[in-house]
């Protein structure tokens, strides 16, 4: 019988056992949204699972990254299709450029003001080490 | 034109990854966050579909496939969140408490903005999750019943604002503290702003990538609770 090791040495295996770790969470992630009937997304609560498998080390980050890594390195590519979507709503963004306009300056300017000056007020405004 | 729909994933890839390589030897701050890939690439078949009167439906069920793969493509994102939370320990509570004041004030200020302006419910769904990396908004505001493609477009926007504005905030602000611009920038920049911090300085974009990636998990826990009651208590 083959050693956990010697299997994880066929890139396939590899890949196979990465992809199935993150689809694994993600339909285990849909049954219990289906189950439970919320509007949380699936694929945040597929996340959190195997955040959970990783930090009490079911899951090992080696596992992971066959699958993970070319993901992740083209997940931006995964949503150019949503985002050209705005083109549907060009109506409602000229209708309502003021506000559009204002949220997009109050919004981050807001928090980078808030969360820069909590943070210095615990650990000083100079650069640190 | 109609049996050419089939060349938009071709295209949408081929064009990325050109944008990719070019955005890749920009060495100037400035060009490198306005020549961001994923907001010229969008700028582009906007402009395309827009001038040519090409329907954005066609376009989206022939690209379909792509936006599939941003479900697993999330789940994947447990991996550097994991990497990025075993390195944080030591301060993981100041980091975790300045994102979740941030991620909280970005929907308080930008639901008072919307009652301000008095603006129709969906477009204020559409700006509760802003605070947040794009991909993580799309499946947020989708499921608070906003229109989801115009959250990414703001994020991808309050993105490039925060990599172009930001350190010449912090500089106004008088603050230098590494930590303070980093987990500022992550959280309210999320990925544009993290690339701009990694080009100002490692420390500060160490400290910006767990802010986004903790964002990422505050907003996606926060949020869908407490829009719905600023929204009944506001709009």
């Amino acid at each position: 019988m083959m050693k956990t090791t010697q299997v994880l040495s066929y890139p396939v295996l590899r890949y196979l056992i990465s992809s199935a770790l993150i689809i694994g969470s993600l339909a285990a992630a849909k049954t219990i949204m289906h189950l439970i009937g919320g509007g949380f997304p699936a694929p945040l609560l597929g996340m959190l699972i195997l955040l959970s498998l990783l930090l009490c080390g079911l899951v090992k980050e080696q596992q992971l990254l066959p699958c993970a890594s070319p993901l992740l390195n083209f997940m931006p590519l995964f949503f150019i299709p949503a985002g050209v979507g705005f083109i549907e709503h060009l109506g409602l963004i000229r209708q309502h450029w003021q506000f559009l306009t204002a949220t997009l300056i109050f919004v981050p300017l807001s928090s980078l003001i808030l969360i820069s000056y909590v943070i210095a007020l615990f650990k000083g405004r100079d650069h640190n080490e | 034109m109609s049996n050419m729909w089939w060349l938009s994933i071709p295209i949408i890839i081929t064009l990325f990854i050109l944008l990719r390589k070019l955005n890749s030897r920009i060495q100037s701050p400035l060009l490198k966050a306005i020549s961001n890939p994923v907001f010229l690439a969008i700028t582009i078949f906007a402009v395309i579909l827009v001038a040519a009167d090409l329907s954005y439906t066609r376009f989206y069920q022939h690209s379909q496939l792509l936006s599939w793969l941003l479900e697993p493509a999330i789940v994947a994102l447990a991996l550097p969140l994991y990497q990025q939370f075993i390195h944080i320990r030591k301060n993981a509570l100041l980091i975790l408490l300045s994102c979740t004041f941030g991620v909280i004030n970005a929907t308080v200020v930008a639901t008072l903005l919307s009652a301000l302006f008095d603006v129709p419910v969906h477009l204020a769904a559409s700006v509760a999750a802003l605070s947040v990396t794009t991909p993580i908004t799309l499946l947020i505001t989708d499921s608070l019943g906003g229109i989801a493609s115009l959250a990414a477009a703001m994020v991808i926007f309050i993105g490039l604002l925060g990599a172009l504005f930001g350190f010449m905030l912090f500089r106004i602000l008088g603050i230098y503290n590494h930590q303070a611009q980093g987990v500022a920038i992550g959280t309210a920049c999320h990925a544009i702003g993290t690339a701009a911090a990694l080009n100002e300085n490692t420390s500060i974009g160490a400290f910006a990538s767990v802010a986004m990636a903790l964002s990422a998990l505050v907003t996606a826990l926060i949020v869908p609770l407490l829009y719905p009651f600023l929204s009944k208590a506001l709009l």
